[in-house]
């Protein structure tokens, strides 16, 4: 019996938020927030990639603008340029994502800290400063246009919402992937990096090899988001892809709380739609989401999906530590 | 001068310190032994407030000090020497001196005249003067922390584990500068040791700490004798 | 031969900017272990009291206005210390630090987006000059970067040397427990830390007006490339600092003798990397012991 309720109880909200997640488009009746909604998504897979670096290893990458713009990049160059088929520049922006996933997870292995967040705002940098200069091959500051929408068993994905439908089954299935990955042997053994180093070696684990599967994952889960982006879009242009774009991956990670995969979702979705909510505050909005998450850090340093965890909340909901979890019986 | 009574010190969840009491009378040496890990370094860093309180209370010249800013037990003259000498590694050494008195409102006269002190009291250190802490050797540094801490004109003077990780001779001649400060300067001085017998053989009282409790206490004298003790810290 | 000058005029300005963005960031980082993110935006927030609130608004003479500058951004430098990096220096990862300063740089933009407005403007008549000696072109602001750099290290020397603060922060910066053994109150010290820091991202404001107009994104390059500056040189260290901007600012410009003009702003970030993977601790580097 005890199983058994611990089982709704587990399950129970993945139900309810798919629900939501399929009903919502009733009631958005504005394409332009469609759009939204289908950033929100793609965002979503992006963080859930970021959390296996800064949220599991607790390395922080900045970088992260530059690995969304390679896969963005490839799919919108490869699609409209040689009128590749999308879902085969789906598969190039993957491999593109292992490259890059080898390309900064290669120094991961020898620097740290602080002197690894400044690798991968270099990197950021750099693919910013080459997609706005590479005049010929990424149309510069003009950017990429008329990059096709993707097509499933000839459907055109070609509105807001049939992309978001499609959009949902797919964060579905990362998320998925991404918890069985954080739940599995890779998951404690990027926690185990991110707790001690050393005493990981001492285990038989080979550091390298971890560190550099949680950059591949990272990589791969971002520049799939970046290629949906680029579909979803239809236009891209480098000045998407700023520093800025980096920081607010982010936000949306530790808004969630790092390391769950559920608090990159709640984070992704915030973040993203948030803004559109203020925006009855005219030109402060801005700086009231800002002061709000900034609020959040300092009171809440491991995110919403902590907010469980704070006394007089549990008290609010009578929950003691075991009520969710082993007392069930 | 100075009282400590019954404190009690946690890391995280683990205590630390057990309801420690103990006293330093003004013109003695009272030395603390004990094993690693025994909790010496902590009782010294909560004095000087570097480590909190949870309860009790540690009492200095009639004035309950428990929890002050460090920098504030410091001005009232405690001064600590702590474990591991922390020298400033990217200051001269007589900048090192200097900052020794930073909590004293010394002019440049005084201050002159504390370096002669030093000078005299710690002639290896003359000619190293210009060079950076960083480079000194390992007993040159332990005199330099120690006389860092001379320069502040301290009330109670604290040194933790003054002989760690030194060449035999060195250490005679740590021991031989601690008798030399309490001579000249009349300080009254913690000295926290593993080398218990040195320690207690320059000491008046002796506080034996194990895992966080004072397990004995006494004079130096008699303690020296007390088998469990012999048997426990000072080798046959 | 003309145009190697020329290019080693502008280096070698640019690089006395990149040594002070990293001189700034610096002492913040050696003094509380904190890598401030918002550090572009203090600058920009200095450009703007300079440029909108005391030119503009109170129409004052360029050097009471830049005195004056300095002192504001002085008393938002201990404001930020007290507000938010004390409670950012007990949070547990250096994640939360990243984050934290990162919105707080977006709030100091937004602030400044809502009080001077969001389009950029130059501040009329200020360092705009030029002064051409043997077919060399100098700018009046490069000249003043270089004078004003120049002093400000002779400054600098002279506290961190000479005074009794100044030694007591280089203490705070080399080892804080030991620090407040010598009865230094090392909280007030990190204070006085961050305050010093956002007077000279102030005078970098100001030095870089002229060249970038007074703008939201003014300093969004020079910040990022001070961070390559410090890596170049030896990250955190005041040596390293001077060296790496110089390094920066030089190669950058030269570079453009070589290859077009359109990746020169690339330089910096590649010799970031090169320096990131081949030696970590930078051109002065030497391993440095910091303990907490």
């Amino acid at each position: 019996m005890g199983l058994k309720m611990q089982k709704i109880k587990k399950i129970a909200p993945i139900i309810i938020s798919l629900i939501i997640a399929l009903v919502l488009p009733i009631f958005v009746k504005n394409n332009y927030y469609v759009t939204l909604l289908d950033q929100a998504l793609v965002n979503i897979i992006a963080v859930i990639g970021l959390n296996f670096i800064t949220g599991l290893t607790g390395q922080v990458n900045l970088g992260m603008a530059g690995i969304f713009a390679a896969g963005s990049y490839t799919s919108a160059l490869l699609t409209t340029k040689l009128g590749v088929n999308c879902w085969l520049g789906l598969i190039a922006s993957i491999i593109v994502g292992i490259i890059i996933g080898y390309v900064l997870g290669y120094p991961s292995l020898r620097i740290k800290g602080i002197y690894l967040t400044l690798t991968t705002i270099g990197f950021g940098e750099i693919m910013r400063l080459l997609l706005t200069n590479m005049v010929n091959i990424t149309g510069g500051t003009q950017g990429v246009l008329g990059i096709p929408s993707l097509s499933l068993f000839g459907f055109e994905l070609n509105t807001p919402r049939r992309m978001y439908f499609f959009l949902v089954a797919v964060v579905c299935l990362m998320a998925w992937i991404a918890i069985r990955i954080v739940k599995g042997r890779w998951g404690r053994e990027f926690k185990a990096v991110l707790n001690d180093d050393t005493a990981l070696a001492s285990v038989g684990i080979d550091i390298s090899k971890v560190k550099l599967n949680s950059f591949i994952l990272c990589s791969v889960f971002t520049c799939v988001a970046g290629s949906f982006y680029a579909h979803l879009m239809g236009y891209i242009d480098p000045s998407d892809y700023t520093f800025d774009m980096s920081t607010r991956f982010l936000m949306m990670l530790m808004l969630g709380g790092i390391g769950s995969v559920p608090g990159s979702i709640i984070g992704g979705s915030i973040i993203t739609i948030l803004p559109e909510i203020l925006r009855f505050l005219k030109e402060y909005y801005w700086l009231v989401f800002s002061v709000i998450i900034l609020i959040i850090i300092l009171v809440l340093p491991y995110g919403l999906v902590s907010i469980k965890d704070l006394p007089f909340v549990r008290k609010l909901f009578g929950l003691n530590k075991n009520s969710l979890g082993e007392s069930n019986e | 001068m100075l009282e400590v009574k019954n404190i009690n010190v946690f890391y995280d969840q683990v205590q630390a310190i057990h309801d420690v009491s103990f006293e330093v009378k003004s013109d003695e040496i009272v030395s603390v032994i004990g094993t690693n890990g025994a909790g010496k370094s902590t009782l010294m860093q909560t004095i000087v407030s570097l480590v909190e309180t949870k309860s009790g209370s540690i009492i200095f010249n009639g004035e309950d000090i428990t929890n002050l800013p460090s920098h504030d037990i410091v001005k009232r003259g405690i001064i600590y020497v702590p474990e591991g000498r922390r020298i400033f590694y990217d200051l001269t050494v007589a900048e090192n001196l200097e900052m020794g008195a930073y909590a004293l409102k010394t002019d440049k006269k005084r201050l002159r005249e504390d370096l002669e002190m030093v000078h005299e009291m710690f002639p290896q250190l003359n000619d190293r003067m210009k060079q950076l802490g960083g480079t000194l050797s390992g007993g040159e540094q332990q005199m330099l922390a120690i006389a860092r801490g001379l320069m502040g004109h301290p009330k109670l003077l604290m040194l933790d584990e003054p002989s760690l990780g030194l060449a035999p001779v060195i250490v005679e001649e740590v021991f031989d500068i601690i008798l030399k400060i309490k001579k000249e300067t009349n300080t009254p001085i913690v000295l926290v040791e593993q080398n218990a017998n040195m320690a207690m053989a320059i000491s008046d009282n002796t506080y034996v700490l194990e895992v966080g409790y004072v397990s004995f206490s006494g004079k130096s004298s008699e303690l020296m004798y007390n088998p469990e003790v012999k048997e426990a810290y000072l080798g046959s | 031969m003309e145009s190697f000058l020329q290019l080693l005029v502008s280096g070698i300005a640019f690089g006395c900017i990149y040594t002070l963005v990293a001189i700034e960031y610096s002492v913040i980082y050696q003094a509380s272990g904190l890598v401030n993110f918002s550090h572009g935006q203090w600058i920009t927030l200095g450009g703007f009291v300079f440029g909108g609130t005391m030119i503009r608004q109170f129409n004052m003479h360029y050097i009471p206005a830049m005195l004056l500058s300095l002192v504001v951004m002085g008393i938002f430098g201990a404001l930020v210390a007290k507000g938010i990096f004390n409670p950012l220096r007990h949070l547990p990862n250096n994640l939360f630090v990243v984050l934290g300063t990162v919105m707080l740089g977006k709030i100091i933009i937004e602030l400044c987006r809502i009080i001077w407005g969001a389009s950029a403007f130059r501040i009329e008549g200020f360092l705009s000059d030029t002064v051409k000696i043997g077919g060399i072109v100098f700018p009046e602001v490069y000249i003043w970067i270089v004078i004003i750099s120049v002093i400000f290290l002779v400054v600098q020397a002279i506290l961190f040397q000479k005074t009794k603060l100044g030694k007591a922060m280089r203490c705070v910066a080399s080892d804080q427990k030991a620090a407040a053994l010598m009865g230094i109150n090392v909280n007030r010290n990190i204070i006085i830390t961050v305050a010093y820091s956002a007077i000279i991202c102030a005078i970098i404001g100001i030095l870089v007006a002229p060249i970038f107009n007074v703008d939201i994104n003014m300093a969004n390059s020079i910040s990022l490339k001070g961070f390559a500056a410090g890596v170049v040189g030896g990250f955190g260290t005041i040596g390293g600092s001077i060296v790496g901007g110089l390094v920066i600012g030089i190669i950058e410009n030269m570079y453009l003798m070589i290859g077009p003009a359109i990746y020169k702003d690339v330089v910096a970030f590649v010799a970031l990397i090169i320096f990131l993977l081949m030696k970590p601790t930078g051109l002065l580097g030497k391993n440095q012991q910091k303990r907490s």
